[in-house]
């Protein structure tokens, strides 16, 4: 996984190549798997907002039943 | 970097940027104590979340496209060819500054050696792209469900003020070569567009409930904690040096990038690589914020609320020529600008009934439009790059600053780039039912369910004896 194993066998190659972070070539894998991350993300806090909406809104509070939940300073 | 010299310029820059990015981050945190002051207490939370969400959803979208289209896109496609290969095309071949580069699997996009600017010039346009995502997120407040508010904020952060910096804040923009659009320090490319965008939203998304009573009369909907609105409005002024800084490039040598023979020019730039100094954008700055300030507080009559805007809204009207204006202009101009936001806000409530929570579309769209059209007729006639001069509408060479072609590109970043997406897509959130939270929720408030949880847990710990 290590792509520098040696800094001065790097820095003092002919030509010091750039790119030093683990796994130099696994880069679309690592989008995809962003991009997974990504959706899912999406697709799970969508369905827990709407869910959470719904419930909320069956109890029918008044615009002001807030004011008994104000916590003490 | 192998001479000191090279490698003190290359550091020098990185860190320049590395510094704004840092300043703008304020911008965030500003807009979100503003909205949070200026929401109610019952739905505090919920929109402080909202705006803090924007940060992850806009930076993974920009890594995985919208730095891409910023590079992609400068061409139209199809309206002007590149001065880089000569090709109307997007920009996708090998040359320099071709997004081929900046998909987000190559590895100029991480740790590189080889390369010192792009991360921290790909961090600088992120954050403007969080700050034209904010500036929608304070005019929906308080019914907009957070899903809805995700994806238009991608969509304005990620695509279209991507879109727009490629056409008109790119030195290669065709924006530039075929209108002689000017807009140093984004009065359209962020202001108007996110005004525009937020205006489109809103049309759809309707007024907070009871902000309208039944014959339509406007209501006063004010800032429930004045100090927090005011410490976020300077913590915004305080942010907006950054991005001043951020659109500039410190140091640059201009002779042989204009193809001078034999000329050493170094200095700093703007986004458009012409020249200009820090420290006269600082007096412009400085300039442009006490006339929006002094209108502000004329024309509303003193109200706290709309004088700390107004300081915004004339930095914003100022900012498409604050690279050459001469500071008095600057103030001039800025205070202009408020005078337009203002009243356009409130005609516009009242004939459209539009609630705009925030005056977010005032601020940032009114006032960055009038910026736009201002900047046509006091600078008409400075060249838009320093690449070529041109005539109008030819597209091979750059076109100079007129005030037709600024009119139409305040159309495109307002309307064109703006109001029409954002009305599409809401549109299009409105008809799939993710658009507007329930109208019970709305009553009730949505914090409730936190708040009643803490006041359970409240009521636990007081009754307790040990």
């Amino acid at each position: 996984m290590a792509t520098v194993t040696n800094w001065i066998d790097h820095l003092s190659a002919a030509e010091v190549k750039g790119a030093i972070y683990p796994g130099v070539g696994t880069e679309s894998v690592l989008v995809i798997v962003l991009l997974v991350i990504w959706i899912g993300w999406h697709v799970i806090t969508s369905v827990s907002e709407d869910d959470d909406l719904a419930k909320l809104a069956k109890k029918r509070h008044s615009g002001n039943d807030y004011k008994s939940n104000i916590t003490d300073w | 970097m192998t001479d000191q010299l090279g490698a003190l310029t290359t550091i020098f820059t990185e860190f320049y940027y590395w510094i704004t990015v840092v300043l703008m981050f304020l911008i965030h945190v500003g807009f979100c104590m503003y909205e949070v002051g200026a929401s109610r207490y019952k739905h505090h939370q919920h929109t402080l979340m909202k705006n803090t969400m924007l940060i992850p959803l806009v930076t993974v979208t920009w890594f995985l496209f919208g730095w891409w289209i910023y590079w992609a896109f400068p061409t139209g496609p199809g309206l002007a060819p590149s001065i880089m290969n000569e090709s109307a095309a997007l920009i996708t071949d090998e040359s320099l500054f071709s997004a081929k580069w900046y998909v987000p699997n190559s590895d100029l996009m991480a740790v590189n050696l080889g390369d010192h600017i792009s991360g921290v010039f790909w961090a600088a346009f992120l954050l403007f792209a969080w700050t034209a995502a904010s500036i929608v997120s304070g005019a929906v407040i308080e019914r907009i469900t957070t899903f809805a508010f995700g994806i238009l904020a991608i969509a304005i952060g990620s695509v279209f003020w991507s879109i727009d910096a490629a056409w008109g804040w790119h030195f290669d923009g065709w924006m530039l070569k075929l209108l002689g659009y000017h807009d140093a320090y984004a009065s359209g490319v962020i202001h108007a567009i996110a005004g525009g965008f937020a205006l489109g939203i809103l049309i759809v998304l309707g007024p907070r409930i009871g902000k309208f009573s039944s014959s339509g009369e406007p209501r006063n909907i004010g800032p429930r904690n004045p100090w927090l609105v005011t410490i976020g409005l300077f913590l915004i002024y305080t942010g907006f040096w950054g991005f001043y800084a951020a659109c500039n490039i410190p140091i640059f040598n201009l002779g042989p990038e204009y193809g001078m023979e034999g000329v050493t020019y170094w200095t700093a730039t703007n986004i458009y690589v012409t020249p200009t100094t820090l420290s006269g954008i600082t007096m412009n700055f400085l300039m442009s914020l006490s006339g929006g300030l002094l209108a502000g507080y004329v024309i509303s009559n003193k109200d706290p609320f709309w004088t700390y805007s107004s300081g915004l809204a004339g930095i914003i009207c100022a900012s498409a020529g604050n690279d050459l204006y001469h500071p008095i202009q600057a103030l001039i101009i800025g205070g202009i600008g408020v005078v337009i936001a203002y009243n356009l806000h409130y005609w516009v409530e009242r004939t459209f009934k539009i609630d705009d929570a925030v005056g977010a579309v005032a601020v940032h769209g009114y006032a960055g439009v009038a910026g736009l059209i201002i900047c046509g007729f006091v600078l008409n006639g400075y060249p838009s790059s320093g690449y070529s001069v041109g005539s109008m509408w030819v597209g091979t060479d750059y076109a100079p600053i007129n005030p037709l072609g600024m009119f139409i590109g305040a159309v495109i970043m307002f309307g064109v780039l703006g109001l029409i997406p954002g009305y599409i897509l809401a549109k299009i959130l409105h008809a799939a039912g993710k658009l507007r939270i329930p109208r019970d929720v709305e009553l009730a408030g949505l914090d409730y369910n936190i708040m009643e949880a803490a006041k359970k847990d409240e009521r636990a710990v007081s009754s307790s004896t040990r």
